[in-house]
């Protein structure tokens, strides 16, 4: 019996505990009756220094605990017994909320006092009902535990989404490349000749040497690749010194980069070795071998695929071993934002390969060209579907002659480039943005003048058609070209006032797809009745946020990512504001990249409408705090632009 | 015999009390400490006399697995049956207003005795705040409580006797095994003094604290916990 049924005798609440949380976040944000609830299921329980409250992966949690007095510290113990130590937690502060929330009720990580601790333990029943009750509190530990949690989420996408395919964990995301470098960096003098260099790399059944100088640094570096095509090939004396044939200044990478920015790096540059450098030193070289070891189904040999191509048609069916790699990558743990540039990356090589053999066999060009892609793939942000969205930019005819000809040679390779792609299972635009329309084949003076109207008379229809252009960039041929664009857009766009106008009002158009109530709207009825547009409800309002604010402040980048960072580092976004978009971002992206990797494997075509019933608790929770995300870059245009609620 | 049982021959036992007296006569007190359920209790008087003084509000709060239940307090005042001395207001913060509203003892204690269970008592000087409460329980139900008690004071004093104070708490003059103090050596959350709820959570704290210190050394069963002062002056 509770005393307080009792008339005449008080209604007991524990102040101490109501008095504490009322001066705690976030629960002081909580009306009186739901703090005294909360209180009154409250558990007060003392922990000795040196307890350990939670063993990972061991613990039940069934409470989530509040330090009142004391402290904790949390770490991490891995199979080895190495701790990593996480963080200090004094008064005022939690453990538990994570496994509770994510409702594995399973500690994660090891909790033990470093004093003599009191904690307020509220069951997890209590404290799940909160989060569901408060948008508040809901708000906050999803906020104060994003980083975190969006981890939790991902790892729930990869788990729950995808039926587990390969069992060995790869390490692509974990390896930092350091920990791929063996031995001593295997060096040779400049002064050497290439005959030693060649018996010193069989000796060492290696195929490379870094090349030091007089003072020992190391200034270049010498490949069998080289052996064989700069000196044997060539029929150069074997006594020339490994200092005229190596390959210098040397490509490094620090050590302590993963091992998919090595790929990456080695994938643009066309090279297979890196040396590795560590605080100024360089420790060693880093091969695509060496990945390749660390890889099943590699990018890398599908990169390799690509490159060796002889012909278009072989290119074909290459475009469509893309979601395989992709799946490999999603699995060890990429983020969404790796994974679409790694995309990029391919279809780039898909796409160079293509035209490289296109001009090949129609001969040199009458002018300097540059391919122009656009939209996503211009931001470097692919995903599975992209639409072709490409232009022709061309340099200035000097007469008429030179004109003609150059409208006959782009036309040709225009239209033949787009029928090549759609045979590589790239669908043409709808809107025919693509090189094979006359429109979208122009010199360098027809392309200032269609942004220049697009600037200068802007029409809402107009502006709202013509964003994908502002997010061209080069992806063949002469990349001067559009570099001299951009720094004409770079110049004009940020005098622009009323085409910006327009531009953010346009940004306004998406709304986010959250009632009052912040409950998920979907679509109510047509083809794709329930489900959710994750594309344009979700994603494009960040792109169009990025993209306005971007050209406003005269930042020639394209990807939204690295558009906001600029943004942020130039002072143009709040720290706080710039971190919760960019986790809402990523998280958005990863979201559609699953959900159209398994429609690819159930062999349905890949759309963007998601069924938010299909989401776990968590992923909808993270969701609607993506959306949220949304409302406040909106209402930062709006304030920016002082535009209304439309 | 004495006069309270010659008084039980014409009072019937409350059959609560008769059944408690059965029960915590063959408790068993080898089992580890947490397997036990605590009410640590506080009472608030208006003096120190037995005789004369009377009972004006009572505090407790439940243990279960040595965890302290803050849901499941226990917290009454009680009008007294003469007027309230003037001094004693001055150091329990009651108000003659407040206690004027206030049940009187015979209808608070059985709800109390009830909320007491077949837990053990627990309370900082104990015996007073027991001799207090027997005196009402002996006239109201003809029986003392039989609930064993643990006395925090004696705890903390067999621990200091064992363990010894951290040098950086030591006061000058020796100890104080007064409430608040005891607990601002240990370094515990403080409470507010001289309110019998604050108190007995107070008192929750320094028991739960003192417990796990003594179960952190080795002594794991209530027995072993009370034998670990015996060779001292302090055996229970």
């Amino acid at each position: 019996m509770r005393a307080s049924s009792h008339t005449n005798i008080h209604a007991v609440a524990p102040e101490i505990v109501l008095e504490f949380l009322s001066h705690t976040l976030p629960f002081n944000e909580l009306d009186a009756d739901t703090l005294r609830n909360l209180a009154s299921s409250c558990i007060i329980d003392f922990f000795p220094k040196g307890t350990v409250i939670f063993r990972q992966a061991q613990t039940q949690v069934r409470h989530f605990y509040l330090i009142q007095k004391g402290g904790v510290k949390i770490y991490l113990k891995d199979e080895n017994g190495t701790v990593t130590l996480k963080d200090f937690r004094g008064e005022g502060e939690y453990f538990g909320a994570l496994p509770i929330i994510q409702g594995t009720n399973m500690a994660n990580l090891n909790v033990e006092t470093v004093e003599d601790t009191f904690c307020f333990l509220f069951p997890k029943e209590a404290f799940l009902g909160l989060i569901q009750s408060s948008p508040k509190v809901t708000h906050y530990f999803l906020r104060s535990m994003s980083e975190k949690l969006v981890k939790t989420a991902y790892a729930q996408l990869r788990q729950h989404k995808m039926a587990p395919r390969t069992e060995n964990a790869l390490f692509l995301f974990s390896a930092q490349v350091g920990d791929i470098v063996k031995g001593a960096p295997k060096t040779i003098a400049a002064t050497d000749n290439v005959q030693m260099a060649a018996a010193r790399m069989a000796e060492l059944h290696i195929g490379s040497l870094l090349i030091h100088d007089q003072e020992k640094k190391i200034i270049g570096i010498i490949t069998d690749r080289d052996l064989r095509t700069k000196v044997v090939a060539a029929g150069l004396d074997y006594q020339t010194p490994v200092s005229q044939i190596m390959a210098t200044p040397l490509k490094t990478i620090p050590s302590h980069q993963v091992c998919f920015d090595a790929m990456l790096q080695m994938m643009h540059l066309s090279i297979h070795h890196l040396a590795v450098e560590q605080q100024g030193a360089i420790i060693g070289v880093i091969t695509t071998h060496d990945i390749m070891l660390l890889q099943g189904t590699s990018p890398l040999y599908l990169f390799r695929e690509i490159v060796a191509q002889r012909t278009i048609e072989g290119l074909y069916p290459l475009a469509r071993k893309v979601p395989a790699v992709i799946r490999t990558l999603i699995e060890e743990g990429a983020k969404a934002n790796n994974i679409t540039r790694m995309i990029t990356v391919l279809n780039d090589h898909i796409l160079d390969r293509l035209l490289t053999l296109l001009v090949e066999e129609l001969g040199p060009a009458p002018l300097p060209f540059c391919w122009l892609v656009m939209g996503s793939e211009g931001r470097r942000e692919q995903t599975f579907i992209t639409d072709q969205d490409n232009a022709l930019l061309y340099a200035d005819p000097e007469n008429q002659t030179q004109a003609e000809l150059a409208v006959a040679y782009f036309t040709t390779l225009g239209e033949k480039a787009i029928r090549h792609l759609v045979g590589c299972g790239y669908p043409p635009c709808p809107g025919e943005i693509m090189a094979s329309n006359p429109k979208w084949r122009q010199p360098i003076t027809g392309w200032r003048g269609y942004f220049d109207r697009w600037l200068n008379r802007p029409e809402p229809l107009e502006v709202m058609h013509s964003t994908i252009f502002f997010d061209f960039r080069a992806a063949y041929g002469d990349a001067t070209l559009a570099e001299s664009l951009r720094q004409y857009l770079v110049r004009n766009v940020p005098q622009q006032e009323i085409f910006l106008l327009h531009l953010a009002k346009n940004a306004l158009e998406a709304r986010p797809p959250l009632s009052f109530f912040r409950n998920l709207i979907v679509e109510k009825d047509g083809e794709h009745k329930n489900s959710l547009d994750l594309k344009t409800k979700g994603l494009v309002p960040f792109v169009d946020f990025a993209r306005l604010f971007a050209l406003k402040h005269g930042i020639p980048e394209n990807n939204t990512l690295g558009r906001l960072q600029i943004l942020h580092e130039d002072g143009h976004l709040s720290h706080e504001l710039y971190s919760e978009t960019v986790k809402a971002y990523e998280f958005l992206m990863q979201l559609r990249l699953i959900h159209q990797l398994r429609m690819i494997e159930q062999n349905q075509p890949p759309d963007n409408h998601l069924n938010p019933a299909d989401l776990s608790e968590l992923e909808k929770q993270t969701l609607k705090e993506a959306f949220e995300v949304v409302r406040r870059l909106q209402s930062h245009i709006r304030q920016e632009y002082r535009l209304g609620e439309g | 015999m004495s006069f309270f049982s010659i008084s039980e021959l014409f009072r019937p036992t409350h059959p609560m009390f008769a059944e408690n007296k059965h029960y915590f006569k063959t408790l068993d007190q080898f089992q580890p400490v947490e397997e036990y359920e605590f009410v640590v209790l506080d009472t608030e008087l208006t003096g120190l006399h037995e005789r004369q003084d009377e009972i004006v509000s009572i505090g407790a709060v439940r243990i279960k697995n040595m965890q302290i239940l803050a849901g499941e307090t226990f917290y009454a005042h009680v009008k007294p049956e003469k007027p309230l001395p003037k001094n004693s207001t001055l150091i329990h913060r009651i108000t003659p207003q407040q206690l004027e509203s206030a049940p009187p003892l015979h209808e608070v204690l059985p709800n109390f005795i009830y909320y007491c269970g077949k837990a053990l008592l627990v309370g900082h000087f104990v015996d007073l705040d027991i001799a207090f409460l027997n005196r009402a329980c002996r006239h109201l139900f003809g029986s003392p409580l039989h609930n064993p008690c643990v006395d925090t004071l004696r705890l903390a004093q067999i621990h200091l006797e064992r363990f010894g104070v951290p040098y950086r708490n030591k006061i000058d003059g020796g100890h104080s095994f007064n409430l608040t103090e005891l607990c601002r050596q240990y370094g515990l959350p403080a409470f507010v003094p001289h309110d019998a709820l604050q108190d007995a959570l107070q008192t929750a704290y320094l028991f739960l604290f003192l417990i796990k210190k003594f179960q952190g050394e080795g002594y794991r069963t209530m027995r072993e916990i009370f034998r670990a002062g015996q060779g001292s002056r302090w055996a229970l």
